[in-house]
């Protein structure tokens, strides 16, 4: 490699690297800066080091939002995993009828905004007048508070799911369909029917797709905003200001005015989420080489 | 970063059921994967019904099917004219912020995921591992740093508060990546090199075309992403004529909910969010060939 | 020729000064309040400003009114008056206050419920309008909406749009079925509740709606508390939990313990199904109610009737007030004679005003409309053709006149909404949330630098 290609390696990835510079390094640096000041409504804007930082670990606030996280990760994860790969599977056994409608079908979730998805089962989960307390009144069933505060999560996660398992299948699904035709061919050799097929060739395959997944969505668990910033208007008791650590930080800087704090909230959240990154990841490895 | 001699671009070329002798097709299989196409439909199908109803049905009548009154055309008629035809605009609006924004985090993925792909540069596997890192950060710690910085030098409260930020795609870099190790064949590029072409006229007339599927992938992403982006636009804009779909919905269903508000806007609403899916419907569905393909690599590589 | 190192270095230094510039301007810290009224702007430089072409942007979430505008825009044609949604309420309280903090795109001229005043006085993101000849205004509004726009060294910091002096909008139809009568104070509604909710559980007597602080606040009003008084601009009296609010609270939390006393959540989807379908028989609301309710309950039309709210003590003749807006004028302005002026003009002139009262159905504060014949008059079907107008006319003049607002009141609704409305919903201990909710303010506001007193 001479060092004239070196260079035009650096101009290829520089009109990137340059965006993200000014868009996320910046701000976040900033954010990290903001972090180490107070401002109070009285007395103005102090230097307190790393006195946010300290505020937030004792703050049961914000422990709760990321337990309730958590806990929304470790329903909500498996379940929309597993029906993404199930899905993905069936697809791939070609024993469907319709797949590619069906395909279609699950996906399209994805495409639809999530104010629109928060809006559309707000009205289906409605306490009074919902499709699915109508339904429960004409069988003479009580009608669940889907908007209750102990089945708020369960709402919350199968909005979620609803949006994403279509994705998580396409990701599988197109991994499964990238398996090296020897793979099948060895086991069709052994006489391996479909399900042993799908166990011993396609799942091990599926390993790093699946991965990679699990890693989008403990991003995406531990950031969860949208949905319940839109469900905040049909159950303000229920989902209050730090429901979800993100909630919390968005509710610090807007409502409680205090920026430098939830500056330090969101760096926080954010070695959170790099840590449960890892440990998914370490978990995994661990697995592959026993 | 392993590789396996696939190419990403034959993987969805393939016919579908490879693998089983004589696989048969299953009539349990797929009526159970129909009884949950109904529950992934289910909501979308009460979307188009309600967008039938006047403000009345909506709540009085059983929410999964059609009530008497077929107020649909009304009800799109109400949607593209009151304020003014302001749901217009905020569709127009969010086609422009979409398409730029993804047009130009495509082209930027493309450049750095093949610089970063095929350049042994100094620092490469630092600055990638930098960039990945990056999709961990809570969106909240951006939003607010950025809109301060962007209030001094007034970005604020234009279009570019959405697009820019938006521009940054470090998944899609990393799809890019993958995607060009594996679909521009390093033989090629000597070949192009020997025959004395410089290295952007490369980009341009060979490599880009080969990483026509990842491209588009990431074009895709990034549309539905900018599309359906909410908590930017929320703090970013103020004036309701620069107000992407997403925003001027969340809007309308808040004047139905606080005093003073006139009671007829649910209607609006539901029309509104059922026209606002459509084009990136249609979107995945022409586009698909080539996104599936796209995705491919995504997946299978570490 | 400089290295690539030491060209780092350079971006790294002028990146830090970037954002320490970032960080110094536009503070939202309290400034100093000028102790010393303002000097008066003369007539001379008012007439000049009025003719100088002008651009003012306005936020405000009252519907169509670019009419009112008009008529400004009309008698000064050189000022250009751009009228903006940016929200209501609190989402637009948020859009100005990260304006205001980021130093650019703040409005000339705002719509504030009287309640955000001093939440945006603190910061002195407010102009004092004494200058401009606000304080002329003041015989024209009724007294207690005056006392709302007044600081505290007797600056004016906005011109009243609109009230919500509260009363109670009951259902003729299920009282006379149950034959209850209005209940003249809450002794008697109690009971009402009781014998209603007895005789048929599907109804309540009323609906304290668990979200809705402007509610509580308002029926604190009434009862005589002083939940936040300001001793100074760095002192404040914190007294959510005393006396007359536990008396509230351990009212309101009886009743919705025994279960004859509904707290949906207001203003959703199911909370109007329930106006609709005849679950709430009254509905304790402000001015602003009667004309709203009409509008989303068309089903109950004629059965509703209006009362003052029931009282403490038997004889008595006391409100409280929910709501209700102000036109303020932006400290950051570059247009203050202007804006000024535009703020009086819009609730002040005859035209504009009425107006407001007749089309977008705003309950005014000037005491010119609160007599006229053709305002008070008004007989609406939905009210069976009794005049709501003069009931609520009449109950504006028995609103306490020195009820204040913290200087924080986000966080104080938030803070509620957290403690005593979920001990409402939750049918909890309403008291011991009242002692909760005191002890987050108290906390909130030592962390901002107050001087708390309890």
């Amino acid at each position: 490699m001479n060092r004239h290609r070196a260079r035009v390696g650096y101009l290829f990835v520089a009109p990137f690297l340059l965006v993200f510079v000014a868009m996320l390094v910046v701000p976040l640096a900033y954010a990290g800066y903001l972090s180490l000041f107070r401002e109070q409504l009285i007395g103005g804007t102090t230097f307190v080091g790393l006195e946010n930082y300290a505020r937030a670990l004792s703050d049961e606030r914000l422990l709760g939002g990321v337990l309730r996280v958590g806990e929304f990760f470790l329903i909500q994860v498996p379940l929309m995993l597993l029906l993404g790969l199930f899905f993905a599977l069936a697809l791939d056994s070609g024993m469907l009828w319709l797949s590619r409608f069906i395909r279609l079908g699950i996906f399209v979730p994805y495409a639809v905004p999530s104010v629109v998805a928060a809006l559309m089962w707000g009205y289906l989960y409605g306490p009074e007048f919902g499709p699915i307390a109508q339904l429960a009144e004409t069988l003479g069933l009580p009608a669940p508070n889907l908007l209750g505060g102990s089945l708020m999560l369960g709402s919350l996660a199968n909005i979620v799911t609803w949006e994403f398992a279509g994705y998580n299948m396409i990701i599988l699904y197109a991994a499964l369909r990238a398996i090296p035709s020897e793979l099948y061919e060895a086991a069709a050799v052994d006489g391996a029917g479909a399900w042993r097929t799908a166990w011993n060739v396609k799942i091990p395959a599926l390993r790093p797709a699946l991965l990679m997944a699990l890693i989008f969505s403990v991003i995406g668990s531990f950031q969860l905003f949208n949905e319940p910033q839109l469900m905040q208007r049909l159950a303000p008791n229920v989902i209050d200001s730090a429901y979800t650590p993100n909630l919390y930080a968005y509710s610090l800087a807007f409502t409680s005015q205090d920026v430098n704090y939830a500056a330090a909230v969101s760096f926080l959240l954010g070695v959170v989420i790099v840590a449960v990154s890892y440990t998914v990841q370490l978990a995994a490895n661990r697995r592959r080489t026993p | 970063m392993t590789t396996t001699a696939t190419a990403p671009v034959t993987a969805v070329a393939r016919a579908e059921g490879r693998g089983i002798a004589g696989h048969r097709r299953s009539p349990a299989l797929t009526l159970g994967m129909l009884a949950f196409l109904i529950y992934f439909l289910l909501p979308l199908f009460w979307l188009v019904v309600a967008s039938t109803k006047t403000m009345g049905d909506l709540f009085a009548s059983f929410g999964l099917w059609f009530a008497d009154d077929f107020s649909l055309p009304d009800n799109l008629r109400r949607v593209f004219t009151v304020q003014d035809g302001m749901y217009g605009r905020w569709l127009l609006n969010t086609a422009i912020y979409a398409v730029v924004s993804a047009g130009g985090a495509a082209v930027l993925a493309a450049l750095g995921g093949y610089g970063f792909a095929k350049f042994g540069f100094r620092g490469n596997k630092a600055l990638f591992g930098l960039v990945l890192g990056a999709i961990m950060v809570p969106s909240t710690a951006l939003a607010i740093p950025t809109y301060l910085i962007f209030a001094k030098i007034g970005l604020v409260n234009t279009p570019w508060a959405i697009i820019l930020p938006s521009l940054v795609n470090p998944f899609g870099l990393y799809l890019m990546r993958i995607y060009a190790e594996d679909a521009v064949p390093d033989s090629l590029l000597e070949a192009a090199r020997i025959d004395g072409a410089g290295e952007f006229r490369i980009f341009r007339q060979v490599v880009l075309r080969l990483l026509a599927p990842g491209f588009v992938t990431v074009l895709l992403f990034t549309l539905v992403a900018t599309w359906n982006n909410y908590f930017l636009p929320l703090i970013m804009l103020n004036d309701p004529s620069l107000y992407p779909v997403t925003v001027g919905l969340a809007n309308w269903a808040a004047q139905a909910t606080v005093a003073g508000g006139s009671g007829d806007v649910v209607p609006l609403v539901v029309t509104g969010s059922l026209l606002s899916i459509i084009p990136l419907v249609a979107a995945f569905l022409m586009l698909q060939r080539y996104w599936q393909g796209g995705l491919a690599t995504g997946g299978v590589k570490q | 020729m400089t290295t690539p190192r030491t060209r780092w270095v350079a971006g790294a230094a002028a990146a830090t000064l970037f954002l320490a510039g970032c960080a110094g301007g536009g503070s939202g810290t309290a400034t100093q309040q000028p102790t010393s009224r303002p000097s008066s702007v003369g007539q001379a430089d008012i007439d000049k400003a009025m003719r100088t072409p002008t651009e003012l942007t306005f936020w405000t979430w009252v519907p169509d009114i670019e009419k009112e505008v008009a008529l400004f825009e009309k008698k000064y044609p050189a000022i250009n008056v751009n009228v903006v949604n940016a929200g209501q309420g609190e989402p637009q309280y948020t859009k100005l206050r990260t304006a205001l903090k980021a130093g650019s795109g703040a409005p000339d001229v705002v719509q504030i419920e009287f309640q955000y005043i001093p939440t945006f006085t603190i910061t002195g993101s407010l102009l004092d309008l004494r200058p401009y000849g606000a304080e002329a205004l003041q015989d024209r509004f009724a007294e207690w909406t005056w006392g709302q726009v007044r600081g505290k060294n007797g600056e004016v910091w906005a011109v009243p749009q609109d009230t919500g002096p509260m009363g109670m909008l009951y259902r003729k139809d299920i009282f006379d079925k149950h034959g209850i009568e209005p209940p003249k104070t809450w002794e008697e509604f109690a009971a009402a509740a009781r014998k209603l909710h007895a005789a048929d559980p599907g109804v309540y007597l009323t609906n304290l709606a668990s979200n809705q602080n402007g509610a509580w606040m308002g029926l604190l009003w009434q009862a005589g508390g002083k939940p936040f008084q300001m001793a100074a601009a760095d002192q404040i009296r914190v007294s959510a939990n005393d006396q007359v609010a536990k008396k509230l609270g351990t009212y309101w939390g009886g009743l919705v313990k025994e279960g004859v006393v509904s707290t949906d959540p207001d203003f959703t989807d199911q909370w109007y199904q329930a106006l609709n379908k005849g679950k709430y028989a009254t509905w304790l609301t402000a001015a602003w109610g009667p004309v709203f309710l009409s509008a989303s309950a068309k089903a109950t039309s004629g059965k509703w009737r209006a009362a003052p709210l029931p009282q403490w003590t038997a004889g008595e003749n006391k409100a409280g007030n929910w709501g209700g807006s102000t036109s303020a004028v932006i400290k950051t302005t570059k247009n203050p004679i202007a804006a000024a002026k535009f703020a009086e003009f819009l609730n002040t002139d005859p035209d504009s005003t009425k107006m407001m009262a007749t089309e977008q159905f705003l309950f005014p504060p000037a005491k010119a409309l609160l007599s006229d014949k053709s305002f008070v008059d008004r007989k609406p079907e939905f009210y069976g053709g009794q005049a709501v107008n003069q009931v609520f006319a009449e109950i504006s003049d028995t609103v306490a006149k020195d009820f204040t607002w913290p200087p924080f009141l986000d966080q104080t609704v938030n803070d509620w909404d957290e403690t005593v409305g979920k001990a409402l919903a939750d049918k909890g201990d309403v008291p011991a949330a009242l002692d909760q909710w005191q002890q987050r303010i108290t906390s909130y506001a030592e962390s901002q630098g107050f001087k708390v007193a309890r």
